[in-house]
């Protein structure tokens, strides 16, 4: 119980603190991410806990330590532990330090929220906390141009799947009449296929599946450490790690959807990565392409394959990202033409972005090798083999293609010298997850006794993916990308934009209801506006009755006495006659009231 | 009557207060009389402290010392005091400086002689002795405004207190006594109490200034210096609602008075608040608000004998109306009487802007600030009394007192197209003194509430 509440009220605390004290940001920072993983680890090696806090009425909110659920929150936990480390070096220079650790640490918080929530009412307002706070975090260079709208689309693109999650929890709550997650998980029928879907449409949006990828790769506009934790371990991975928490309740025919977007996901946003200018923006492709994978293994039947990439992913991603953080933090710029060569300036960072490359591309005995096969295995034994093995095998040689592509970029090129801030807190954190990336390999087996799930284990499987990575891996160095991708590489460069992306899904539906309130607002301003104005004619009305006359016409005899006075001095200006006579009017009306008021007792 | 003398000490004292005061003036002393005003005016307070729950009645009935008569004195005194710190702030100096003390604190003993009446000679007596003081406080200028507005007064004096004398002959001739509590007699014949009723209604409402009998108010407030202006909108009007409080408590239901109060209480707030609309001097705005709000007083005194919470809301509102009242009218002082003085104070001076905010804001009603707990207990006195539409018209008047009041806070916070500063920058320190212990009280009475309600009770 000390642990769960520690993991997520550490970095809130500390949030808050940091708001309020406005100095010392990264000790506080780093200290809670640290006391944040250590309750992380006390559950995944304590007892199972529930935490059943007061909720709803009949709907409390409850906190789980399962197995899978404190796997989860130590990976989210190590990876921003070692983020935060990195954006100390990278953040020493930025005025705003305060605000960004201050976000940073609402995210990791509400991020280990949404992995231990034990009912939907939690999940969701974790699913709207990250929401907002990767709106704030991907705006924070909010002066610089286009960040604003990066951000907004970002926003906008997420929220608008989210509308699938609520219709999801609504149907499942409804049907079966708790909000306990456990509990919904045995809901089967035309509801389970309904609510799947609509699930998949909001793990869509946040996991950035094709059509709604396009968010992702400019969502780069954020501050690197941010690229690194939101678009590797956390923000993306909500999306996954929702369908694989509900896994054990989807249907064959809802998996089916499921594997077919997150095969079409790891094909397109793959070659849209190839065709890549920008090192940033080709990394966010990766992401998506990835998460398409995960996808892949949820519907191919074997959550725990995706799982297990997700969490290799995860280090992986995030040392790559901080890797391109310093070569950006070296030239100044994240677009391949002026990072050619960077890898001479910063050779041991280098090595670190190669190590994590060849294990996303998934060459032993890197952890992303494990994972890889685990998914193609998976893929194997899944009823829809004829249809997933082809799409996971040509998603692993688009893999190894774009990474081979990027590294020889990095490596061709001359050296310019330069030295960095901060450059021995970035090395740090690159340095902590590329040992994490190797030696997770060999804690998998660990992991999946843990969770206690079978793994299909296929040596086909492992020549395949081994074959696709290295041939993916060599087409990447030596063919150049126009011969490769031929006429797809300018599709690619427009991003691929099925059905109009997310401009026609989302944009124009929009629009076009803002502009139905727009007119509905200026309706009704106008309809305020005569009713105000209407209120101060009267007040007019009153004020000229008590300063020029009460009627005009009944007191003629009175306004020319007013004329009269006006002639003369201010002092026999004659208005307390008329005041008089108001004041016995009005008396009189009291006595008629009297009358009324005698009449009815 | 050794002992009748005894409870009536804080009013003897406030008496020789003046005397002292008086003898001082006569001595050329304005300082030796100011501080003898605040001393003893303190005095009497403290005096007041032991008398906290006595249910009595002096002189054979005539004077009641009961928990709307203490309580008035224990608001009354210490607001006459921050009153006389305006004064000295805005006259000290001037040549006639001690009298103004003397009738103040003369008009302070009328309004308690009202509070405790027993006896409609009482009334008749504090009406009369709060007029005088009155009247030649406001022509105290000397300049043509300021003597026109005392006229004014004057005559608006003659005529409601004639009238209610007149009426008050019809109680005397149904009951044959002139104390209050004989009123019970006329449970007979409802007509008679009610005709002395009106004449009562017209006496009180003018000294209340409530419509129709305010006319004087605006102009009067006006004419007068600020500081006068401030006391006479608190004290003689807060001692006026008491006494009416005091009458109604003996008369009969069936004499429907109810019903007057209600009509009163609806011109009042309506008509208050619709004239301040217009207004451009913050004075005059001001002088309407104050009619307006004691249109809301007359909820608390329709509830007496109804309600339990009748006394009870009466004398927080009171509380509440003399520090909210007396602090706005403290930083007109400082700032000035138009609305385009008021422009960008706020940004020049923070801490004034705030607490002219607090005031206004207070006396619309809006919560956790005194105003709003007062206005909120004379509403539940009136609904437990049955008069829910009446309640109804009050929280829509509230809201249109929301545009009176913003009318002041939105230049204050305006820009000012030219950067000069338009203000004395001056701070007078007594006038400091006085808004900062009103904006103190304002706040405090709108937390701490409910420990004021247990001490009433």
């Amino acid at each position: 119980m000390i642990s769960i509440s520690l993991v997520i009220l550490a970095p809130l605390l500390a949030a808050i603190v940091i708001l309020c004290l406005r100095k010392r940001a990264y000790v506080l920072a780093l200290s809670s991410a640290v006391i944040s993983l250590l309750g992380s680890l006390g559950l995944l090696f304590g007892p199972g806990v529930e935490l059943i806090l007061p909720g709803l009425p009949n709907m409390p909110l409850r906190l789980v330590a399962t197995p899978l659920t404190s796997v989860l929150s130590t990976m989210v936990a190590v990876v921003s532990t070692l983020v935060l480390v990195y954006a100390t070096g990278y953040m020493s220079q930025d005025k705003e330090k305060n605000r960004f650790f201050a976000t940073l640490l609402l995210f990791i918080a509400a991020m280990q929220m949404l992995v231990l929530a034990g009912d939907w009412i939690l999940l969701l307002s974790a699913w709207e906390l990250i929401g907002l706070s990767s709106y704030l975090l991907i705006g924070f260079w909010y002066q610089k141009p286009g960040v604003k709208a990066a951000a907004m689309r970002a926003f906008l693109v997420t929220r608008s799947a989210d509308l699938g999650l609520y219709i999801a929890v609504f149907l499942l709550i409804a049907s079966a009449g708790s909000s306990d997650i456990a509990a919904t998980l045995n809901t089967d029928g035309t509801v389970a296929i309904v609510a799947g879907l609509f699930l998949l449409i909001a793990a869509m949006g946040k996991s950035a599946q094709t059509p709604l990828h396009d968010w992702l790769q400019r969502a780069m506009a954020g501050p690197t450490p941010v690229s690194a934790l939101l678009h590797s371990a956390t923000l993306v991975a909500a999306g996954a790690i929702l369908l694989i928490r509900t896994a054990p309740m989807l249907p064959p025919e809802t998996l089916v959807v499921i594997g077919i977007v997150g095969g079409i996901t790891a094909l397109i946003t793959g070659l849209i990565a190839l065709g890549e200018s920008d090192l940033k923006r080709l990394l966010a492709a990766s992401t998506s392409s990835q998460y398409g994978l995960m996808l892949l293994a949820v519907g191919a039947g074997v959550p725990l394959a995706a799982l297990l990439h997700l969490i290799a992913h995860a280090a992986i991603k995030s040392s790559l990202f901080l890797g391109a953080g310093v070569f950006q933090h070296s030239r100044g710029s994240t677009a391949l033409k002026d990072l050619a060569g960077v890898a001479r300036d910063q050779p041991r960072i280098f090595i670190g972005f190669v190590i994590a490359a060849l294990a996303l591309a998934g060459i032993p005995p890197l952890s992303g090798f494990f994972s890889k096969d685990a998914i193609i295995a998976a893929t194997m034994t899944s009823s829809h083999a004829w249809l997933f093995v082809p799409l996971v095998l040509i998603g692993t040689v688009l893999t190894g293609a774009y990474m081979a592509r990027a590294l020889r970029i990095l490596w061709q090129g001359n050296a310019q010298k330069k030295t960095l801030a901060g450059l021995h807190w970035m090395s740090a954190g690159v340095a902590g997850l590329v040992i994490l990336l190797i030696v997770l390999g060999a804690l998998f087996p660990t992991i999946e006794a843990f969770v206690a799930a079978p793994l299909p284990g296929n040596m086909l499987a492992v020549g395949l993916g081994l074959s696709a990575a290295l041939s993916g891996l060599l087409l990447g160095w030596f063919v150049p990308v126009r011969s490769l991708m031929g006429p797809l590489l300018e599709k690619a460069n427009q991003g691929f934009s099925i059905a109009g992306g997310f401009d026609n899904l989302c944009v124009r539906p929009v629009f076009a209801i803002a502009h139905a309130c727009e007119k509905l607002e200026r309706r009704l301003y106008t309809a305020v506006l005569a009713v105000g104005k209407t209120g101060v004619k009267i007040a007019h009305a009153i004020r000229s009755s008590d300063e020029q006359g009460i009627d005009r016409f009944i007191f003629s005899i009175v306004h020319r006495t007013i004329r009269l006075g006006r002639q003369a001095r201010a002092l026999q200006s004659g208005l307390i006659h008329r005041e008089l006579a108001i004041t016995v009017i009005v008396t009189a009306g009291l006595f008629v009231i009297t009358a009324i008021g005698l009449l009815i007792y | 009557m050794a002992n009748d003398l005894a409870l009536m000490l804080p009013e003897i004292i406030v008496l020789l207060t003046a005397i002292a005061a008086l003898v001082a003036e006569m001595l050329r002393q304005p300082r030796v009389a100011f501080f003898v005003s605040i001393t003893g005016l303190a005095v009497a307070t403290m005096l007041t402290l032991p008398l906290l729950g006595e249910q009595a009645t002096a002189f054979s009935d005539t004077f009641r010392i009961d928990t709307l008569s203490i309580w008035a004195k224990l608001i009354l005194l210490p607001a006459t005091i921050l009153s006389l710190l305006l004064v000295r702030a805005e006259l000290g100096g001037s040549a006639r400086e001690g009298t103004a003390y003397v009738l103040i604190i003369m008009i302070t003993l009328a309004s308690l002689i009202m509070a405790g009446a027993g006896d409609t000679m009482l009334l008749v007596l504090g009406i009369l002795l709060a007029g005088l003081g009155s009247f030649a406080l406001v022509a105290y200028p000397r300049t043509d405004a300021a003597t026109e507005a005392a006229m004014k007064y004057f005559v608006f004096a003659s005529v409601t207190a004639g009238v209610m004398i007149f009426g008050l002959t019809y109680w005397f001739g149904g009951t044959g006594s002139t104390l209050l509590s004989e009123l019970v007699i006329l449970e007979k014949s409802p007509a008679l109490a009610a005709i002395g009723f009106i004449a009562v209604v017209i006496g009180l409402g003018y000294k209340a200034a409530l419509v129709p009998f305010h006319f004087w108010a605006p102009d009067a407030y006006e004419g007068a210096p600020v500081s006068i202006a401030a006391y006479l909108s608190v004290i003689p009007k807060v001692g006026a609602i008491f006494a009416l409080a005091q009458v109604v408590r003996d008369l009969p239901v069936e004499s429907a008075w109810q019903w007057i109060i209600a009509a009163v209480a609806v011109l009042s707030m309506t008509y208050g608040y619709l004239a301040a609309l217009g207004q451009q001097n913050v004075v005059r705005l001001l002088a309407y608000s104050s009619v307006a709000q004691a249109g809301y007083f007359l909820l608390g005194v329709i509830a007496v004998g109804s309600s339990p919470l009748a006394f009870e809301s009466l004398i927080v509102f009171s509380a509440a109306y003399a520090a909210m009242n007396l602090g706005a009218f403290a930083i007109v002082m400082q700032v000035g009487r138009t609305l385009e003085a008021f422009k960008n104070t706020g940004r020049q001076f923070p801490m004034i802007g705030v607490a002219m905010v607090v005031f206004l804001i207070s006396l619309a009603g809006i919560p956790p600030l005194a105003g709003f707990v007062g206005k909120f207990l004379l509403f539940g006195a009136a609904m437990e009394a049955g008069f829910t539409w009446l309640v109804v018209i009050a929280i829509i008047n509230s809201v249109l007192s929301l545009a009176v009041y913003l009318r002041i806070v939105v230049p204050m916070y305006q820009p000012s197209e030219n950067e000069v500063i338009t203000t004395d920058t001056v701070t007078i320190p007594l006038v400091r003194q006085v808004w900062f212990a009103g904006l103190l009280l304002t706040v405090l009475i709108g937390l701490a509430a409910q420990f004021l309600l247990g001490s009433i009770s």
